[in-house]
């Protein structure tokens, strides 16, 4: 893989990682992103089905060429069912 | 009985109109104030709270924020507040607030907060300067927090940050960051302050459910950790009859 050889891999992943916060059409910090010999997986929770293809495309264009598991899930939506009762 | 929906980061974009109200449409009956624990925006941009503040024009409870780190991305953290309060979102910097609801005073004390760790391995206010920066912002915080706590008069205090008071909501996330994630003096100025619950965002991959030494129950309310569009607690108060 060019870009393990070329770059250190903590390197590139922070790289990405950075970008993937500092992208306007992602905006998130917290996402994880890891390197393998068969690439990059991206992990994480996002608002929306549109934030998570995003990462996707943020990834592919820092690192062309890489091949991408988006495993980023979008955060549920759905009102709570009961209240905890606290003391 | 008092009803608190709560969430944090809901990182709104420009993009973002419409993705979130439409879930809230049961909050007005099940609770009687919503707090949103900062991380308002995606990268801090006055235009992103512009889109939120639409989003959450004319709720049906009160409604409280902290700003977040995500907030201040853009160094125009006083525009993103500015924004957010033209909606009628109170925007809570070091500072409280109460919300008369159903014959009880809720009192609501917020402020960012800050990292540097928990107890055992925790920043030292010493050597370079922007280390002693780092350390001093975070005591500045929780001291902030401690006083608009300590100030209210209300019948249920809560205390709401972005970073959280505790380790215990943290736990799924990468140890290495605990100290960016959240800092014990905010736990101490829970505590302190007399809170009855203290809420807290920023960690998406922490627990939810956590306490303070002091025994205050404190909750990661995340959108991520949620898994849903808010959380909601019930706290049980006779009226003290506070003037």
């Amino acid at each position: 893989m060019d870009e393990a050889t070329r770059e250190g891999r903590d390197r590139l992943v922070a790289r990405l990682t950075e970008a993937l916060a500092r992208d306007h059409r992602v905006g998130e910090l917290e996402l994880e992103v890891t390197l393998a010999q068969d690439g990059l997986t991206v992990t994480g929770v996002v608002p929306t089905e549109e934030r998570r293809s995003a990462v996707a495309e943020v990834l592919a264009e820092r690192a062309p060429g890489v091949a991408v598991r988006n495993l980023v899930e979008v955060a549920g939506r759905g009102e709570p069912d009961a209240a905890e009762e606290l003391p | 009985m008092i009803r608190i929906a709560a969430v944090a980061d809901l990182h709104f974009g420009e993009d973002s109109a419409g993705t979130y109200r439409p879930h809230l449409e049961e909050l007005g009956e099940r609770a009687d104030v919503f707090l949103v624990a900062g991380d308002l925006t995606r990268l801090g941009e006055p235009a992103e709270a512009a889109v939120l503040a639409e989003e959450l024009a004319d709720m049906p409870v009160p409604t409280f924020a902290v700003l977040g780190n995500h907030d201040h991305h853009a160094g125009r953290a006083k525009e993103v507040a500015k924004v957010m309060e033209s909606a009628g979102v109170r925007v809570l910097e070091g500072e409280a607030a109460t919300a008369n609801v159903n014959g009880f005073r809720v009192g609501v004390a917020g402020t960012k907060g800050f990292g540097g760790g928990f107890a055992g391995a925790s920043g030292s206010e010493f050597g370079e300067e922007h280390m002693k920066a780092f350390v001093r912002h975070s005591a500045e915080e929780a001291a902030a927090l401690e006083s608009a706590l300590k100030a209210l008069e209300a019948d249920v205090r809560v205390a709401v940050t972005h970073y959280s008071p505790v380790k215990e909501t943290l736990v799924g996330e990468p140890p290495e960051i605990y100290p960016f994630l959240g800092s014990y003096l905010l736990g101490e100025a829970v505590d302190r302050g007399g809170a009855d619950l203290a809420l807290h965002g920023h960690a998406h991959r922490g627990s939810e459910r956590g306490v303070t030494a002091g025994r205050t129950p404190v909750r990661n309310v995340a959108w991520p950790v949620l898994d849903r569009a808010y959380g909601l607690f019930e706290i049980d108060r006779r009226a003290a009859g506070i003037a």
